[in-house]
């Protein structure tokens, strides 16, 4: 059975009598990697500040591993957290004393502290930075060392806001295989936010999309890994073709928006630059919609109406065309 | 012309002979001044922090005071503080007119609101993602404030620095509160207007150098520093 790490009820938060925040019942559990996902100003980071205990709920209540959260005892759930802020800071001395820093906080004898940092700094590969002052590093950099700094204590859990921002392409699939490797060990339960859906979707265990303050739960769907392929013209998954709409040879991962595709019985005259012929392998109900699942060589998950539905009149084994444009794939380098 | 010319020649003479009596009377102006600087950096700085972070009624007035009283005359210090320690004063009891303790508490006040003033407005212009990430990484309140002194610490460094060029420079405070006394309050500033008007110019004027370096020494020694944590 899972223990929750976090345990939200009813949790509000509210800014000049606006609810940013307001959530009836949410579990996070421990172990597990969660994505936040939404536009600026959905509350993400306003939330993931209420997770790091950084500032109280107007209403409502936290439980983390089920102890509950009361204003006295906050700072000591704080430490049980580790926070990478969007934009974070760097005290104005050399990179391994602002990671030494927080060991000290925590009263962890010297030499301690230095072996910890350094192993944190060769984890990372850090090692060309660890003398350098904070005002020398980029902006890409500060985002490293300050990751450092929030793994070195080793807490029970990570939230970070935007991890992805201002990382380049190399350090950002340094990070991605160090969240996947801390969720294979599950020692340590991961939130982070992003406004990449499609990132958030290939990392995480379970994507929560967060709109007005509100979390609404969502599934990895359509997410293909390949390369382009220049003699095809097209996006190349192994098993299919898709044309993308863009010549991008960096690109290994496209995304395409379930809405966006259309189901046919026979194959459309239409601008859709993408048509696979295929077979239905499995029908969900989804309230007033319905989840297709379409065999193609690859896999597509297609959600339509009821009525829709029933006006194709297929049901699962029946051969069907699936099309989108090119315009509703989303890519990423 | 020509005597200014002897008189410098015979300072820097005197200066280089290192006299007893001049190097006294620096020794006796470094003491008094450094200790009024630590006596308002202790107060003013955690006070000025604890300003900074509040909000309560009255605080602009507070800054406007301070800030006018950045520039409050050496003479009129001298005078109100006279008014207090003189035998008729409500603290002539204590017997310290005339003394290096009166002089102290005249530069402090000199200078409190001038150390207070700058350390309230460092903290104002720090950033303050500070304070969030060091709440963030787990300080507490204690380690908090450290974490914010060190990190605006050239601020306070000017703060405090600013304070000694005014408490080692004045004269009315001096004057007024140590009464000039040959070997015991008298100072830099003090020996400067004492011997001019007595003819001893190449004394002054050696003063007046020694005076010079002081402040020269201490920017030097800030601007070290602020190379040396860059």
């Amino acid at each position: 059975m899972n223990t929750a790490a976090y345990e939200i009820n009813h949790l509000s938060f509210k800014y000049h009598d606006k609810d940013i925040v307001d959530i009836d019942h949410y579990l996070i559990n421990a172990g597990e990697t969660l994505a936040l996902v939404g536009p600026n100003g959905s509350g993400k980071s306003t939330l993931l500040n209420l997770l790091s205990f950084l500032s109280m709920p107007a209403a409502g209540e936290v439980r983390f591993f089920g102890e509950t959260v009361r204003q006295n005892t906050q700072p000591d759930f704080r430490r049980r957290v580790g926070y990478l802020q969007q934009h974070p800071y760097l005290f104005n001395t050399t990179v391994i004393e602002n990671i030494e820093l927080v060991l000290k906080l925590r009263n962890i004898n010297r030499q301690l502290r230095h072996v910890r940092a350094q192993n944190i700094i060769e984890q990372l590969n850090l090692g060309m930075l660890a003398d350098k002052r904070a005002h020398e590093l980029s902006g890409g950099e500060i985002q490293k060392v300050a990751l450092a700094r929030a793994l070195v204590l080793e807490p029970e859990v990570l939230i970070f806001d935007e991890p992805f921002t201002y990382l380049d392409k190399s350090f950002v699939n340094g990070l991605e295989k160090l969240l996947l490797s801390i969720q294979e060990n599950r020692t340590q339960t991961i939130i982070f936010s992003s406004h990449d859906h499609l990132r958030a979707q290939l990392i995480a265990d379970r994507v929560c999309c967060i709109h007005h303050g509100k979390l609404i739960e969502e599934s990895h769907v359509n997410l293909f890994h390949g390369k382009y392929s220049r003699e095809q013209g097209a996006f190349n998954t192994g098993n299919i073709h898709i044309k993308i709409p863009e010549i991008a040879d960096d690109v290994d991962i496209i995304a395409i928006e379930p809405t966006q595709i259309v189901l046919s019985r026979t194959e459309l005259d239409s601008s859709m630059r993408n048509r696979f012929r295929g077979e239905i392998v499995a029908l969900n109900a989804r309230n007033e919609h319905i989840e297709v699942t379409v065999q193609t060589g690859e896999k597509f998950q297609v959600i339509i109406t009821r009525s829709a539905l029933d006006e194709l009149a297929v049901t699962i084994g029946s051969p069907v065309w699936v099309s989108f444009k090119s315009s509703a794939i989303r890519t990423l380098r | 012309m020509n005597y200014f010319a002897q008189s410098f020649t015979d300072a820097i003479q005197l200066i280089l002979k290192l006299d007893y009596e001049l190097y006294f009377v620096v020794w006796t102006s470094l003491k008094i001044s450094l200790l009024a600087v630590f006596i308002a950096s202790v107060l003013c700085v955690p006070l000025g922090l604890l300003i900074a972070s509040s909000k309560f009624p009255g605080k602009a007035i507070l800054q406007s005071i301070l800030n006018t009283l950045m520039a409050l005359p050496t003479v009129v210090v001298g005078l109100l503080m006279f008014g207090l320690l003189s035998r008729q004063g409500p603290l002539g009891a204590w017997g310290l007119l005339y003394t290096q303790v009166a002089i102290v508490m005249g530069q402090c006040i000199l200078i409190i609101p001038i150390v207070l003033n700058m350390v309230i407005s460092a903290a104002n212009t720090a950033d303050p993602r500070i304070r969030s990430t060091s709440i963030a990484l787990g300080a507490d309140r204690f380690q908090q404030n450290l974490i914010f002194i060190n990190e605006v610490r050239f601020a306070m460094l000017a703060a405090i620095v600013a304070a000694f060029g005014r408490a080692i420079g004045e004269v009315g405070v001096a004057m007024m509160l140590g009464g000039n006394i040959q070997g015991f309050t008298r100072t830099m500033t003090t020996a400067i207007a004492l011997e001019t008007s007595k003819g001893e110019f190449e004394f002054a004027l050696a003063l007046g150098v020694l005076l010079l370096l002081v402040a020269f020494i201490v920017n030097v020694f800030l601007e070290k520093f602020q190379k040396l944590n860059k």
